[in-house]
């Protein structure tokens, strides 16, 4: 039952046109596929190499699943048909197929071992709802995950990297912890591609109700900002006490990730490379965005400082590493931090790499000067009023973060202010380039954080 | 001499599906032109309760009373407050009541009595006699130390001193309210006298005030004792055993996690049949204020499964407010976290307000409000006058400001009484918002578009849908943190319940697969919904507006 010259020409014309194909825009000079291994008769997942044309390749993950006859519900992931007359079978992306899908969970349910492919099983089996039928969430940049009812989720990478994926072994690692603050993993799915061990899939608890910081900040920055002249504590929908909380939780993830993947302690030298390698960023950016000139000599300012704060080395563990408002849920009980994978374009030893916790607190707080001035953007015709309050709105949550974090870490961020501040303002040159290429709308944002931190307020943390 | 037969079934589960109404006896209808009202009264305007749907009556203290704590402190336990009437009214009310198919639960205060009940005046002067330990004495005022002080506003100590015994007495409450000794045999058999003396009369069952402190050992903080809960489980057998389908509501104001413990046994529930979720109501406002499902449906996570046999009471208001102090234990919890720090919060909670001015006359968010009271799970129980928006007067101060009369028509003393309106117990609200001649029940009644006639539409609503006394309840989530979606489940009825909580309009998409083919209707006008299917439901809602939805178990249901 080889397809692969059928397929062929179906996945070449398909796969460019999935959300999570990393390749957009690029010349493609190849498509090679082999398959990795059957799930049934009718499904298989292929390994798909790319190769463009600057002679680099990317791997993609592509189960499919073979139907004698058309199926209506699957037209929307229909690549096409191949063979022909009473040999014809169409060719379905096999992750919106339901019964395909329930193979990933009987797999690890059962701990199946196939040589080619390895499910793992890390919870009871019990825990594995098999008899729910999957639904594929879209919308997403690099994986594809299946919803199995509120039960769990199989999250499918879809681009391959070889070595385990951080986010299955941070959430391996913290589970057997018994984290309050992440899901508990329930399983994974690996091989070994290209003569590399390779992490395929993860499936984890569902946060059940949940609704991620991103969307609950953004309904109190819209209570706020519907108000006449209401301050941020005073408005109804005030973030504060969440914002602590959710510091707390931060904190405590820190501390169970410190306990499972231990401590560290980069030099001074190292740390004044990194401080280098921000002011190199900058560089860059400021190619691309000029506007960043004026704050240039600030920043530069601030990398200096931030180097000698740290002239003896700096306190290093396992991170987040792409910690957000969006990448923390709250649940009825408590706030749970997800997606351990760290930065998606970097290769997985960079993700895994020890680095320091005000990271993840000066991504946090990136993202809550996001929330507090996404309304002044979207906006029509905002008033230094609405900038204002935006920018109240996002001080006291910060600070309220940061309080909580004490409370929770036994250390307040805010005394390391030259270095988190250096961390902020390095995910701030980033965001910059990225808006200015994509939204330029939203560049003010970044800008103006670039403008308080290199000059800080007695009271900004 | 009983008028008319009664349309009481029997019926064992009846409380779980019942709409509850506290009706103060002074102040709903006079019917002797003395400025108070009185059972009578109420009894001719049983027809207008009827109408409205309420299923029972609660009825708070009417017994002999020197009235210095609202009637809590009972100086005769068998015997009616003469202004409110005679036995042979309330016989009479109750047989009218009865034959409308409305039952009637009345206050019982076990824990203590006035100090001008008889025992314990004769527990005062003779403490050999009789009564000498109905009461709990002791010579210095420093046994029991761990028991916190209630009230400790007005009272230094939990031990008063008497003059005439030259001992102290032992009171959780107030000093002039003598806690019983539940350690006496004839202390217990009076009680039960007491309580068998009201269920003869055919009442249908008890809301038993302030359980938690009956006994007191030393070494402990005396609440919730195992000899309180061993007392209850005996009221309990005797009632179940010659009273079948009577009702004891527990009052114990603290944590769901603490009050299921006076259901009983979690296997048979062996105790009392319903207890009062304190935490719902300030949850369902904080809610709204900060525009997010978490107060709610936190609380509702933290809520402790029930006996079978067993029911939440639940309110909006009431005059048993949750103090803050009740809640300080949980220190680490939600709404103390977000309580202290917000002064509105504050100041509107631990304060008597009715709804309609604590939510200031907003009809979107009073519906709102209403219709998760009818929705949540447990039985709701109305106050007077919040069924046409009543207003209070907060000039009369904390306690009488939202016990002022009912507002039946816009004539003299708005209907309630034809005496001359110096004479009522309190005056009638006559401010231009909420005053009698603009908010009444027969302007609403006239009026199909009211608050009255939404209030008793969405009651019939909720009484047509047994899912909402007797389903399970799932809180489904949801893209949107402003909006509160859950589904209630009884067998085949199904209720979707979606509430926007903000002032805005949103959006939310549900994920309904467990329902995928049903097609939902919406159950006050009857519109069929789109039908469910594989991807999230999307539905919009106006600001502080909400759907409920019936979800029929197939689609070809609903075409019949």
């Amino acid at each position: 039952m080889n397809h692969t010259a059928g397929l062929q020409p179906l996945i070449a014309a398909w796969l460019p046109q999935q959300r999570w194909f990393g390749g957009k825009g690029r010349d493609i000079e190849s498509f090679e596929l082999h398959a990795l291994d059957h799930l049934g008769d009718a499904t298989t997942i292929w390994v798909v190499d790319v190769g463009y044309v600057d002679s680099t390749t990317e791997t993609y993950q592509v189960p499919l699943v073979l139907h004698e006859h058309p199926v209506d519900s699957l037209e929307h992931v229909l690549l096409g048909t191949i063979g022909e007359d009473g040999g014809t079978r169409w060719v379905y992306d096999a992750l919106h197929d339901k019964d395909s899908t329930t193979k990933w969970l009987e797999g690890i349910r059962d701990g199946r071992d196939s040589g080619r492919l390895r499910f793992a099983l890390t919870a009871e089996p019990e825990s594995i709802p098999v008899a729910e039928s999957s639904l594929a969430m879209g919308g997403e940049q690099s994986n594809t995950s299946l919803m199995y009812g509120d039960i769990a989720i199989l999250k499918v990478f879809r681009r391959l990297q070889p070595g385990v994926n951080p986010d299955v072994e941070v959430q391996e690692a913290l589970s057997r912890l018994g984290a309050a603050h992440v899901p508990r993993l329930l399983g994974h799915v690996e091989s070994t591609v290209d003569g590399e061990l390779t992490s395929l899939a993860m499936l984890q608890e569902y946060m059940t109700t949940a609704t991620d910081g991103w969307e609950l900040a953004k309904a109190s920055v819209r209570d706020l900002m519907a108000e006449a002249d209401l301050h941020a504590e005073e408005a109804g929908g005030d973030f504060a006490a969440e914002a602590a909380r959710l510091g707390i939780a931060v904190a405590e993830v820190h501390r169970d990730l410190a306990i499972a993947f231990g401590t560290s302690r980069t030099s001074g030298a190292a740390w004044q490379a990194r401080t280098h390698a921000m002011r190199a960023k900058l560089d860059e950016a400021l190619r691309i965005v000029p506007a960043l000139d004026e704050v240039a000599p600030g920043l530069r300012a601030l990398y200096t400082e931030a180097a000698g704060a740290a002239a003896d080395g700096l306190a290093t563990q396992r991170i987040h590493a792409d910690l957000h408002l969006g990448q923390a849920l709250r649940t009825v009980h408590r706030w749970v931090l997800i997606d351990f994978e760290g930065e998606p374009m970097a290769d997985i030893a960079t993700r895994r790499a020890p680095d320091s916790a005000l990271r993840d607190i000066a991504g946090m707080l990136r993202s809550f000067d996001y929330a507090g001035h996404h309304r002044v953007i979207e906006a029509t015709g905002s008033t230094p009023q609405l900038a204002y309050r935006a920018e109240e709105w996002a001080q006291r949550n910060r600070n309220a973060f940061c309080d909580g974090y004490a409370e929770g870490a036994g250390f307040d961020p805010r005394t390391q202010g030259a270095i988190l501040r250096a961390f902020e303002a390095e995910k701030a040159v980033y965001e910059a380039v990225y808006e200015a290429r994509n939204r330029p709308s939203w560049l003010a944002i970044p800008l103006a954080s670039l403008h308080g931190l290199v000059e800080p307020k007695a009271a900004a943390s | 001499m009983t008028s008319e037969p009664s349309a009481i079934r029997r019926e064992p589960d009846w409380f779980k599906r019942a709409v509850f109404y506290e009706v103060l006896l002074r102040g709903f209808a006079d019917s002797d032109s003395d400025g108070s009202g009185d059972i009578r009264g109420l009894q001719s305007k049983l027809d207008y309760l009827q109408w409205l749907g309420v299923d029972c009556l609660w009825l708070p203290p009417f017994f002999m009373s020197p009235l210095r704590d609202g009637g809590y402190d009972v100086s005769d336990y068998t015997v009616i407050l003469p202004d409110y009437g005679t036995i042979d009214d309330f016989k009479a009310f109750l047989d009218e009541a009865h034959a409308r198919g409305i039952r009637v639960i009345i206050d019982f205060v076990m824990n203590h009595t006035s100090d001008a009940h008889p025992w314990f005046q004769s527990s005062r002067s003779d403490p050999d006699g009789p009564y000498g330990d109905y009461y709990i004495w002791n010579d210095d005022d420093t046994r029991f130390p761990d028991a916190r002080i209630i009230f400790v506003d007005t009272e230094p100590s939990n031990w008063t001193f008497d003059p005439v015994r030259k001992q102290y007495y032992w009171h959780r409450f107030f000093s002039h309210q003598p806690d019983l000794n539940f350690d006496s045999p004839e202390v217990q058999a009076d009680i039960l006298n007491a309580l068998r003396f009201w269920l003869d009369l055919g009442i249908d069952g008890f809301r038993l005030d302030a359980v938690p402190y009956l006994y007191v050992r030393d070494g402990t903080n005396g609440e919730n004792l195992p000899e309180t809960h061993e007392f209850l489980r005996r009221v309990r057998k005797e009632v179940d055993r010659d009273y079948p389908d009577r009702v004891l509501l527990c009052e114990a104001n603290q944590w769901p996690a603490d009050v299921v413990a006076y259901f009983g046994d979690p296997n048979v529930g062996d105790e009392c049949h319903m207890a009062f979720h304190f935490p719902v109501m300030p949850r369902i406002f904080m809610a709204v204020r900060r525009e997010s499902r978490y107060p709610i449906s936190e609380i509702m996570a933290q809520t402790p499964s029930i006996p079978d046999n067993c029911q939440w009471g639940i309110f909006l208001r009431n005059h048993d407010e949750l103090t803050l102090e009740m809640v300080t234990d949980e220190e680490r919890d939600y709404m103390w976290a977000e309580y202290a720090k917000d002064p509105r919060m504050k100041a509107n909670i631990g304060i008597r307000r009715r709804l309609a001015p604590l939510l200031e006359n907003d009809l979107n968010q009073i519906e709102l409000f209403t219709a998760l009271l009818l929705a949540l799970p447990g039985s709701p129980v109305l106050y007077y006058g919040d069924e046409i928006g009543m207003g209070d007067n907060i000039w009369l101060g904390d306690r009488d400001g939202v016990r002022t009369p009912m507002q039946w028509t816009p004539d003299r003393n708005a209907g309630f009484s034809t005496c001359d309106p110096g004479r009522l117990y309190l005056p009638v609200n006559m401010d231009s918002l909420y005053g009698y001649q603009v908010t009444n029940v027969e302007a609403q009644t006239r009026n199909t578009s009211s608050l009255l006639h939404w209030t008793r539409r969405m009651i019939h609503v909720r009484k047509a849908n047994p899912a909402f006394g007797m389903g399970t309840f799932t809180d489904l989530g949801g893209s949107n943190p402003c909006v509160l979606s859950f589904v209630r489940e009884f067998g085949d009825d199904i209720v979707l319940c979606v509430n926007n909580l903000s002032r805005f309009a949103q959006p939310v998409e549900l994920d309904l697969r467990p329902w995928s083919g049903s097609a939902p209707i919406e159950l006050i006008g009857g519109s069929q919904f789109p039908v469910i299917g594989e991807l999230p439901y999307l539905l919009t809602l106006s600001g502080h507006g909400f759907y409920w939805l019936r979800l029929p178990r197939r689609a070809e249901d609903v075409s019949s």
